[in-house]
C-alpha cells in the first residue's frame, strides 16, 4: 500500500526537481531537462489517476507524522482529473511557448513553468490549509516572474498589477486560516469540516478565505485587474494563466465550501456567490462583444467563464460540482487553445486590432480550427466539454428548483456565440491589401489544434472524466 | 508593573508610527518610519514569547527590507506624482481598514481564551524529530514539506526580480576606496559569519535556523554590494548557481532517499534526523543569503547619467 502512495510524490517532486536542475545547468541543457522532467512528470500524473480510478482515494502523511502534527495529501477523483488535466495542458502551451519567445526567454520560462506545474500539482493533492497557502503562493510569485518574463514595460506592469491583487489575495486567505487555527487548533482540512461550528470565528474566517480567493481567481467585481494583465501578459503565460492558475484559487475555493464551510453558512451566502458569477457573466460578454483588440476579446471571454463555475455554490448538488469542475477542464482546454491561437496570429501579422484576423482562415487553417472548436466548447455548442458542463449546471438549475441560474447560462451562451462569431466571421473575408503574413512554425499551429482537440474529446467521452469525478465526493 | 507599561508603550506606537508611515509625504520619511515600527514590532513579538519571529522581523522584515527601500529611495523621485490621488482615496482606505478591523476583533473576541493550538502535540513528538527546539521540528521536520515548497517560492522571488532589476555592473567607484567603509567591511565580515554559524547551530536547541542566519549573511553581502566591494550574484555564473541551488538539491534528496526504504516522503530516519537537519540548514541559510541578496541591485546609476536621459 505504501508504494502505492508514494506514487503521489512524483507528480509534485518531479517537476520541482527538473525546475532545480533546469536552473543548475543553464543554457545548454535547459530545454532537455524540462523535456525530460516534463514527460516523467505527465508518466506520474496518469499513474496516479490510474491508481485512483482503480483503488478509490489515496492518502499519504508526508514525514509519517499524520495530522494534525503533519500534513496530509489527498488524492480524489476530482484531484486526479486536474492532475490529468494540468499535465495535459501545460506541456502543450510550453511546446509553443518555445518558438514564441527568444532564447533568454526561453531560458527562464521553462523552470518558471515548471515551479508553476509543482506549486499546482501540490496545490490539488495537499489536505491541509495552511500548506495549500504555500502552494497558492508559489503559484502566485511565479506566474508574477511569468507575466514579466520580457522584461518590457508592459509585461512589467501587469506582472505588478496582478502581484497587487494576488498578495492581498493570499493575506486574506492566511488570515481566514489563522482564525480557523485558533478556533480549532487544527490545519488538516478533514478535522477542520468536523470540528467547525457556526458563529463569529467561522464565519469571518469562511468571508476572508472566500474574499481572498475570489480576488485571486477572479470573481466579479474583483476581475478588474483581469483584462489589463492578460493582456500584457505574453501570450503563452496569459493561456497559462487562464487556463491553469486562475483554476487553481478557484479549486481551493471549492474544495473549503463543499467540504467545510458549506453545512455551516447561511444558504443565503451561495446565493450571493451565484449573484456574482451571473454578474461577471452578463458583464463579461458584454465587455467581450465591445471590445476591439482581440487578446481583450478572450480575456474578457475568462471573466465570463469564471462566473459559470460560481453557480456551483448556490445548488451545491454533486451534479453541480461535476457540471462546475467539468467546466474548469474543458475551459482550461478551450481557452489555452484560443489563447495560444491569438499568440500565432499576433506572430503572423503583427496586428493586434480583432481586425487584424480578416483573411486568415486560409493563411493559417490549423489556428483557425483550434479557434473555431475552442469557440464551440466555450458557447457549450455539442460536442465540447463545454456543453457537457453546461448541460450538468442546467439540469441542477432545473433540479433545485433555481431556473434563473439556467437563464443565466443561456443567455450567457447566446453572447458568448456572439462574440465567437464576431472573431471568425473577420477570418473568412478576403485579406486585406498590404498585409503580409509570416509563416508560423507546424509545431506553433498544432499546438492549439491539440489544445482545442481536447475540448473536443471531453464532449465525445464524458462518462471516464465524470467516472473519475464520483471517486471520493462526499454527496 | 513595568511589563504592563512596556507592553501599553508599545500598543500605542505601533498604530501611531502605521499611521505615520501612511500620513507621511515624503517617500524618505516613510521608510524611516517604517524601519522604526519594524524594531517596535519586533519587540512585540518578543513579548508575545515569539522569539523566533521577533528575530526573522528584525533580521528580514526590518533590516533588509529596510535597506532595500533606501537603496530603493536613491532611484525615485523624493516625493511621488500622485500624492493628491492618493489623498482623496484615503477616506474609503480608512473605512475599508475600519470595517476589517471591527469584523477581525468580533471573530477573535470569539476565539477560545488560551487554546494551546498544537503545542501539546509538538512537544509530545519533539524528543522523535531529532532537535530540541519545538519551532525548528516543526519548520524542518513535521512540516518540512511547507519550508521545501517555502525554499521553491524564495528561488522564484530571486528569478523575478531578475526582471525588475536593471543590469549592474560591478562599479569601481570611490566607494570602494573609501578607507572608513572599508574598515568597517573588514571588521564586519568575521563576526557576521560568525553570528550566522551560530545561529544555524543554536536552531537545535534555541531560537534560530537557516532563515535567520541566511539574514545575517545576507546583510554582510548587501553592505558589500552598496559599497561596490561585491557585484549582485548573477544566474550567468555558475558559482552563484550552485551557491543557489545546493541547498535545494540536498533539501529534495533528504526528502526523496526515504522512498527507497519504503518510508514516505520526508520521513527522516529518528537517529539521523538531528543531523540531516543540520546539514540542510547548513546548505539553505547560503540559498536564502544568496536569495536576499539577488534582490539588490546594486550600485546605483549615477545621477549625471539620469539627467542626460531626460
Amino acid at each position: 500500500m505504501t508504494s502505492v502512495a508514494a506514487l503521489m510524490v512524483w507528480p509534485v517532486i518531479l517537476p520541482l526537481l527538473g525546475a532545480v536542475l533546469a536552473l543548475l545547468v543553464g543554457r545548454p541543457g535547459v530545454r532537455l531537462v524540462a523535456g525530460v522532467a516534463s514527460v516523467a512528470t505527465l508518466m506520474a500524473s496518469s499513474m496516479l489517476a490510474w491508481e485512483v480510478a482503480h483503488q478509490g482515494v489515496l492518502h499519504q502523511s508526508i514525514g509519517g507524522w499524520g495530522a494534525p502534527l503533519g500534513i496530509e495529501w489527498r488524492a480524489d477523483g476530482l484531484a486526479a482529473l486536474m492532475l490529468l488535466t494540468i499535465a495535459l495542458v501545460g506541456p502543450l502551451i510550453s511546446v509553443h511557448a518555445l518558438d514564441h519567445f527568444g532564447d533568454r526567454e526561453d531560458r527562464e520560462f521553462l523552470p518558471l513553468w515548471l515551479f508553476v506545474w509543482c506549486a499546482l500539482n501540490a496545490l490539488v493533492l495537499s489536505a491541509d490549509a495552511f500548506n495549500l497557502y504555500v502552494t497558492l503562493e508559489l503559484t502566485t510569485l511565479a506566474a508574477v516572474a511569468l507575466i514579466a518574463v520580457r522584461r518590457d514595460l508592459p509585461g512589467l506592469d501587469a506582472g505588478l498589477r496582478y502581484l497587487l491583487f494576488a498578495l492581498p489575495g493570499s493575506l486574506c486567505y492566511l488570515l481566514g486560516i489563522a482564525l480557523l487555527y485558533g478556533a480549532h487548533a487544527t490545519l488538516d482540512v478533514g478535522t477542520l469540516a468536523q470540528r467547525v461550528q457556526p458563529g463569529p470565528v467561522t464565519w469571518v474566517a469562511a468571508g476572508l478565505v472566500t474574499v481572498g480567493l475570489c480576488l485571486k481567481t477572479p470573481l466579479f467585481p474583483l476581475h478588474v485587474w483581469l483584462p489589463p494583465t492578460y493582456t500584457g501578459a505574453p501570450t503563452p503565460v496569459t493561456a497559462l494563466l487562464s487556463a491553469l492558475i486562475s483554476k487553481g484559487s478557484f479549486y481551493v475555493l471549492l474544495r473549503l465550501w463543499l467540504e467545510v464551510f458549506a453545512p455551516v453558512m447561511d444558504a443565503q451566502v451561495g446565493q450571493l456567490l451565484g449573484v456574482l458569477g451571473a454578474a461577471a457573466v452578463l458583464w463579461g460578454s458584454a465587455l467581450a462583444l465591445n471590445q476591439t483588440q482581440l487578446k481583450r476579446v478572450v480575456a474578457y471571454s475568462s471573466v465570463a467563464q469564471i462566473g459559470y463555475m460560481f453557480l456551483v455554490f448556490p445548488m451545491a448538488t454533486s451534479g453541480a460540482r461535476a457540471g462546475a469542475i467539468y467546466l474548469v477542464v474543458s475551459h482550461a482546454a478551450a481557452k489555452a487553445s484560443m489563447f495560444v491561437a491569438v499568440g500565432n496570429i499576433h506572430q503572423a501579422v503583427g496586428i493586434t486590432a480583432l481586425g487584424g484576423v480578416q483573411g486568415l482562415a486560409h493563411r493559417m487553417p490549423f489556428t483557425f480550427l483550434a479557434m473555431a472548436l475552442g469557440g464551440i466548447s466555450l458557447i457549450g455548442i455539442p460536442p465540447s466539454g463545454g456543453f457537457i458542463a453546461k448541460w450538468l449546471l442546467l439540469n441542477e438549475a432545473i433540479g433545485t428548483r433555481q431556473w434563473w441560474w439556467g437563464l443565466v447560462l443561456l443567455v450567457g451562451s447566446l453572447m458568448a456565440a456572439a462574440y465567437v462569431f464576431r472573431i471568425l466571421r473577420g477570418s473568412f473575408l478576403p485579406l486585406p491589401p498590404g498585409v503580409t503574413v509570416r509563416s508560423i512554425p507546424l509545431g506553433n499551429e498544432l499546438a492549439p489544434l491539440a489544445l482545442a482537440l481536447i475540448a473536443l474529446v471531453l464532449g465525445l467521452v464524458p462518462w471516464f472524466p465524470l467516472d473519475l469525478l464520483a471517486i471520493g465526493a462526499s454527496r | 508593573m513595568t511589563d504592563v507599561l512596556l507592553d501599553g508603550c508599545l500598543a500605542l506606537c505601533l498604530p501611531l508610527l502605521a499611521w505615520l508611515v501612511l500620513r507621511t509625504e515624503s517617500l524618505s520619511q516613510a521608510v524611516v518610519l517604517f524601519v522604526a515600527f519594524g524594531l517596535l514590532s519586533a519587540l512585540g513579538w518578543a513579548r508575545l514569547d515569539a522569539p523566533d519571529i521577533a528575530l526573522v522581523e528584525a533580521a528580514v522584515g526590518t533590516g533588509l527590507t529596510g535597506a532595500l527601500l533606501m537603496h530603493t529611495l536613491s532611484w525615485t523621485e523624493e516625493t511621488p506624482p500622485d500624492v493628491r490621488a492618493r489623498a482623496r482615496r484615503r477616506p474609503w482606505a480608512l473605512l475599508a481598514t475600519a470595517a476589517l478591523t471591527l469584523l477581525l476583533g468580533w471573530a477573535v473576541l470569539a476565539l477560545p481564551a488560551d487554546s494551546p493550538g498544537l503545542g501539546p502535540e509538538v512537544e509530545a513528538r519533539r524528543e522523535d524529530s531529532g532537535v530540541k527546539h519545538p519551532v525548528t521540528a516543526v519548520l524542518l521536520n513535521f512540516r518540512g514539506y511547507d519550508t521545501l515548497l517555502e525554499i521553491a517560492v524564495l528561488l522564484v522571488a530571486a528569478l523575478g526580480a531578475r526582471a525588475v532589476n536593471p543590469r549592474s555592473e560591478r562599479a569601481s567607484s570611490d566607494a570602494a576606496k573609501d578607507p572608513l567603509t572599508g574598515e568597517l567591511f573588514r571588521m564586519m565580515t568575521p563576526a557576521l559569519l560568525l553570528v550566522a554559524g551560530y545561529l544555524v547551530w543554536v536552531g537545535d536547541h534555541g531560537p534560530g535556523g537557516a532563515f535567520q542566519a541566511g539574514a545575517i549573511l545576507a546583510g554582510g553581502g548587501v553592505v558589500a554590494i552598496l559599497t561596490s566591494r561585491m557585484g549582485t550574484p548573477r544566474m550567468s555564473s555558475l558559482r552563484v548557481r550552485w551557491a543557489l541551488l545546493t541547498g535545494p538539491l540536498l533539501f529534495i534528496g533528504v526528502g526523496v532517499a526515504p522512498l527507497l526504504s519504503g518510508r514516505r516522503l520526508l520521513e527522516l530516519p529518528e537517529k539521523l534526523a538531528g543531523t540531516l537537519i543540520f546539514i540542510v540548514e547548513m546548505a539553505l541559510t547560503v540559498t536564502i543569503a544568496m536569495v536576499l541578496l539577488m534582490f539588490f541591485p546594486g550600485t546605483r546609476p549615477s545621477r549625471a547619467g539620469r539627467g542626460g536621459e531626460r
